[in-house]
């Protein structure tokens, strides 16, 4: 039930397909060699993060214009359905940028950092967190309104986000005691931790469209 | 005939718009008429069927099974054409057909591809490139691929020229004739006039009749004559009257008594447009 859903929103960004492709190769390099040298992690972070942004606007865009989720909620599809094959969407982007950067590592003649398993859970979570808010809002809202309201949180960060650091600053204790896990245990904590924030926007996405007039 | 669908009870509340105790069934082996004018709730009627709208009361049974609890079994046994198509226009038809194939458990891809070749449909065009009348029997073609005993249609005539309205109501003929059931909201009731067998009209969200249509064209009337044939008595047996200068035409439900107390007027058999305006115009 979930790969034909799959198969149609990857369909559905076709035409982002080579771009995205070049952008999980580029991206990473470029932002490693010239900007910030040697940052396996920002460079795979920054790369991810545009690419599964880009292509899940794509797909929303389109989904708001068609409304094709409407008529694919008329078949035996369930509504549950549509929503599971969402979140399954994010994670295939996520895993194919995991696989495109590892070959950028292992076949380009210009030499990166290999990623290992924390820098695959920060960023997995990371991501996870940021469409683990915006997916649910989005059903809720649509793709429109949720534009709306994500522009508003960009432009009030910088007035928050210093308050955040200064947050963790007195907390600094326990964030050491966090990262004097091994890095491979904290990868994993990561993971599982975005695992959770997921399952729980998953529920809650699935309750939000449960529920709305289609 | 024992009934496909029976919908009882079903109220919806949408802004100033609100569905009231609609309740009607379908027959099996019929292509039922579901008529009434733009905003009389056809489309709020099919939505809340379909699952697209949650209903705020009632009820809906199919071959006596609620299909609150067997969404998936009434899903796999009907078909859709809705009036706006909802399709992804960036897709081709094969890759569409892709997509809504996979949710049936009985696709039926020999029917499909004839379906195509029968409609002049090719597989590798975009769906944006269709015109109206191709696209909707494009969604006939998967409505009808999966040998659902129930197709459901909404508006499906509406915007279409005459040759292409004739025929999709050849190809609905041709459907019914294996003892399958079509549900088809309307507004352009002449198209009814030749494949319906069953008529529900509905007007703000209630249901006014529902009656067979050969009885109801039967039991109706279409009066014309002088004016000097109208007073009081005669007035009152009509649905609807239009006087004018030169006479008057109306609808009436009492044909007999027309013919006994009105002796120089002319008696037509209705339109099913007659008798809806007749219904909703009074």
């Amino acid at each position: 039930m979930l790969i034909p859903l799959l198969k149609k929103d990857f369909l559905l960004a076709k035409k982002y397909w080579v771009i995205m492709m070049i952008a999980a190769i580029v991206f990473p390099v470029f932002i490693q060699t010239k900007l910030i040298l040697g940052e396996v992690f920002l460079s795979f972070f920054l790369s991810t993060l545009y690419i599964v942004f880009l292509l899940f606007s794509t797909v929303s865009m389109v989904e708001e214009k068609y409304r094709g989720a409407a008529l694919l909620c008329t078949t035996p599809y369930t509504r549950k359905a549509l929503v599971k094959s969402k979140y399954l969407f994010i994670i295939s982007i996520f895993v194919g940028c995991y696989i495109f950067y590892t070959l950028t590592v292992l076949l380009s003649p210009i030499k990166i950092g290999m990623l290992d398993l924390y820098d695959i859970g920060r960023t997995f979570l990371i991501i996870t967190a940021v469409f683990g808010i915006a997916i649910p809002v989005q059903y809720r809202f649509g793709y429109e309104k949720t534009r709306y309201i994500f522009f508003f949180f960009i432009f009030v960060t910088p007035f928050i986000l210093p308050n955040i650091m200064k947050l963790l600053q007195n907390n600094e204790s326990t964030v050491r005691d966090l990262i004097s896990f091994p890095g491979p245990i904290l990868g994993l904590l990561l993971v599982g931790a975005a695992l959770v924030i997921g399952g729980i926007s998953l529920n809650l996405s699935i309750q939000i469209y449960s529920k709305k007039d289609l | 005939m024992k009934p496909v669908l029976e919908v009882s009870g079903l109220k919806k509340h949408l802004g100033d718009f609100q569905l009231e105790d609609m309740s009607f069934s379908l027959p099996e082996g019929c292509i039922t008429g579901f008529i009434g004018v733009n905003g009389a709730g056809k489309t709020t009627t099919i939505k809340l069927i379909l699952g697209l709208l949650l209903p705020d009361a009632g009820n809906i049974k199919f071959f006596d099974k609620e299909i609150r609890n067997n969404e998936r079994e009434f899903k796999n046994r009907i078909g859709i054409v809705l009036d706006e198509g909802y399709f992804y226009e960036e897709l081709t038809l094969l890759e569409m057909k892709n997509v809504m194939a996979a949710a049936y458990s009985n696709w039926d891809n020999n029917k499909f591809n004839y379906n195509m070749e029968r409609f002049g449909l090719q597989l590798n065009q975009k769906i944006g490139t269709l015109s109206k009348g191709m696209r909707m029997k494009y969604a006939i073609a998967l409505a009808i691929s999966h040998n659902a005993d129930l197709l459901i249609m909404d508006e499906p005539t509406s915007g279409l020229d005459p040759q292409i309205r004739t025929e999709l109501m050849d190809i609905l003929l041709d459907y019914v004739k294996d003892g399958k059931s079509v549900f088809l909201s309307s507004h352009i009731t002449s198209d009814l006039d030749k494949v319906a067998d069953m008529l529900i009209l509905i007007d703000n969200g209630r249901v006014v009749f529902r009656e067979e249509k050969d009885n109801l064209l039967d039991q109706h009337g279409l009066v014309k004559g002088d004016k000097k044939e109208l007073n009081d008595r005669t007035r009152s047996l009509f649905l609807t009257l239009h006087e004018s200068e030169y006479g008057f035409s109306g609808l009436t439900k009492e044909k007999a008594i027309v013919r006994q107390q009105m002796k120089n007027v002319l008696l037509e058999r209705p339109s099913i447009e007659d008798i809806m305006l007749g219904y909703i115009g009074r």
